[in-house]
């Protein structure tokens, strides 16, 4: 003990070390104990933790064995330690919203996501161009009548050829319903020009209990002997990347996915049996 | 609801147990040592194994399981070997060894019998043995089993005692589910229509009529403890470990999540790490409590149904005292069956 004594770490460390650490005290004001505690941290330091708490004694009728059961020493790694929660092993959790509801969890999500879209809006102070009011300009109540206004004054801005009354009303980007952003190609209900086909535009197979392990190139080569494969893919998790047991293959003509579907569907691949259909259009977003 | 995090062990969890009272609770882990706990406010009331000198596993503690009086203790671990424990004290009053690992425990409801499963390796057949317990004297045991069920075909990996203890219900690694009688050792009823993947979890319910397994086929299912009909299937899209009937509430608790290797490779907002609130009747989700960091190893619910436990990979254990809005709920209206509080 004297020898670690006379190796001096730190100036400022405490001389005394071990032992001889101050009891633990305990004052209560106005129902609020403050708890001063002294430990040694592992640096050989004492450290000094303070903590207020507020007790209230909650009442609880329990039967005779678990009231005894209260009062048994602790064994163990725990023997000779006071009774009470430690607050090494033991820590209270932040408060979880716990719901029981017929309602998946994704829909609770989505809701509050629209909550604090909306609440973020509501915050800032927005200033419709048209009437002044507090909203945006793509919602004014009063745009029909403005907007005829404003015809009338020969502004000529509205006035743009090609778009028609609704486009011509908003702001660039602004789309046709509800103020939603809807991209220039997808504008006036008539379909855009894309770069690139659509994908329903070549025969497509839609294969369900697919192998997990299947990749794309595997679908390609299962596909491949029935003629040109456009596009083999496998469908996949967003987050985890993990496969869903579906893929889809796009055959460049129409007999070529005839053929396959009649041959594939029912074929055993990889211990599961695949069932071939054909793709169906996905209905439009909401 | 406030979440009571208990952090006494450093390795994931294995089984978790409350007593007959529930108030306390009982977790076995991978680090060799069984914790029990006070469930009202999480104080340590002490650890199985870990004090200098004395007696403990020697290696992962697979399993875990109280007498209804809580004073004795089972317990079975990798290190070959099956304990038991006086449960005031953390005392070993006795051990018994194999030749392989101590996969389940389970005692009879007269806690005057105990059954051990033992691992299939080595050679070795996987055995289900029967101890008749000296209740009396606690260090007196009888090293010879009243009863030995060696299972041919697929090995058992989860056994408890059905109503009245004349028979074992065991679940095995092919998904089968049988019954064993005590007396004979023979089988009596097998129903091996229902999982497709191992079963890992197996708990009866309040009045033990029919049980409820849990399957790495990703699905749950309840089970008439008689006929060993499919009553009810909880299909998720994780692989589960665990799963149990809440009391009080027309609820059953799942917990999953995938293989400990594919972690690092999952975003904890798939949802995998979260328990599950399915309803019983209707076999539809309707709550999730999320919280820990890695796959739920096990769950346990509260004997009188006002908590439930979890203990997962990570090495925590979260246990959930129900909020009022918990008895209240009814997430159904009016179809909902009246339930008595």
């Amino acid at each position: 003990m004297s020898a670690i004594k006379t190796i001096k770490e730190d100036w400022a460390a405490d001389e005394e070390l071990g032992d001889d650490l101050p009891p633990t005290t305990e004052t209560t004001v106005d129902g609020i104990t403050t708890i001063v505690s002294w430990k040694l941290n592992n640096l050989d330091q004492k450290v000094k933790v303070t903590r207020r708490v507020r007790r209230r004694l909650q009442t609880q009728l329990v039967s005779h064995t678990v009231a005894e059961r209260k009062h048994l020493p602790k064994f163990g790694l725990d023997k000779g330690k006071p009774s009470g929660p430690d607050r090494t092993t033991t820590i209270i959790g932040e408060n979880l919203h716990f719901k029981i509801s017929a309602t998946t969890n994704k829909a609770v999500e989505v809701e509050q996501k629209e909550d604090i879209a909306a609440r973020a809006t509501g915050g800032k102070t927005v200033v419709c161009r048209k009437c002044k009011g507090n909203h945006f300009t793509a919602k004014c109540p009063f745009k029909d009548q403005l907007a005829a206004i404003d015809n009338v004054d020969g502004d000529g801005m509205d006035e743009e050829p090609g778009l028609d009354k609704a486009g011509g009303l908003q702001a660039k980007g602004m789309g046709g319903v509800g103020g939603k952003y809807v991209p220039p190609g997808q504008r006036g209900g008539g379909a855009g020009e894309s770069m690139y086909r659509p994908r329903d535009e070549y025969p497509t197979l839609r294969i369900t209990s697919l192998s997990y392990d299947a990749e794309d190139e595997d679908l390609e080569a299962l596909f491949a002997p029935f003629g040109h494969v456009m596009r083999a893919n496998v469908v996949r998790d967003r987050e985890t990347r993990e496969s869903r047991g579906l893929g889809f293959v796009s055959f460049e003509r129409k007999q070529d996915a005839e053929k396959a579907m009649a041959k594939m569907n029912g074929f055993g691949y990889d211990s599961l049996i695949l069932s071939v259909s054909w793709s169906m259009p996905r209905e439009p977003r909401p | 609801m406030k979440p009571i995090i208990l952090q006494g062990h450093e390795r994931s969890l294995t089984q978790i147990v409350f007593n007959a009272e529930g108030d306390l609770l009982f977790t076995a882990s991978k680090d060799h040592i069984i914790n029990v706990w006070f469930t009202s406010n999480g104080e340590r009331l002490g650890t199985f194994g870990g004090a200098v000198g004395g007696a403990k596993h020697n290696g992962t503690v697979w399993t875990v399981a109280c007498d209804s009086e809580s004073k004795y203790l089972m317990s079975g671990g990798a290190d070959n070997t099956m304990r038991m424990w006086e449960v005031n004290t953390g005392k070993c009053l006795k051990v018994w060894e194999y030749e392989t690992a101590v996969k389940r425990v389970a005692w009879s409801e007269d806690d005057e019998l105990v059954l051990g499963i033992t691992e299939q390796r080595q050679g070795q057949p996987s055995i289900i043995r029967v101890y008749a317990l000296n209740r009396e004297d606690g260090a007196s045991q009888s090293d010879e089993p009243i009863q030995t069920i060696t299972l041919t075909g697929s090995k058992a990996t989860v056994a408890l005692f059905a109503p009245l203890s004349d028979n074992i219900l065991v679940g095995h690694e092919s998904g089968k589910v049988s019954k064993y009688s005590v007396k004979t050792g023979e089988e009596v009823l097998v129903n091996e229509d229902g999982h497709r993947g191992e079963i890992t979890d197996i708990q009866l319910s309040p009045d033990g009529t029919y049980f409820i397994t849990s399957s790495k086929d990703k699905t749950a299912r309840i089970w008439d403890s008689e006929t060993l009909d499919e009553m009810k299937v909880y299909a998720t899209e994780t692989p589960l470990n665990s799963a149990c009937i809440a009391p009080l509430r027309p609820y059953v608790i799942l917990g999953g999540g995938q293989d400990a290797m594919a972690v690092t490779t999952t975003s904890q907002r798939a949802g995998k790490f979260e328990s599950r609130f399915w309803h019983k009747l209707f076999e539809e989700e309707v709550g999730r409590v999320r919280g820990h960091f890695g796959p739920i190893n096990t769950l346990a619910v509260h004997p009188q149904g006002k908590a439930y436990a979890s203990g997962a990979e990570d090495g925590f254990v979260r246990v959930h005292w129900f909020d009022e809005s918990y008895f209240r709920s009814r997430p159904f209206g009016d179809l909902e069956p009246e339930v008595e509080v």
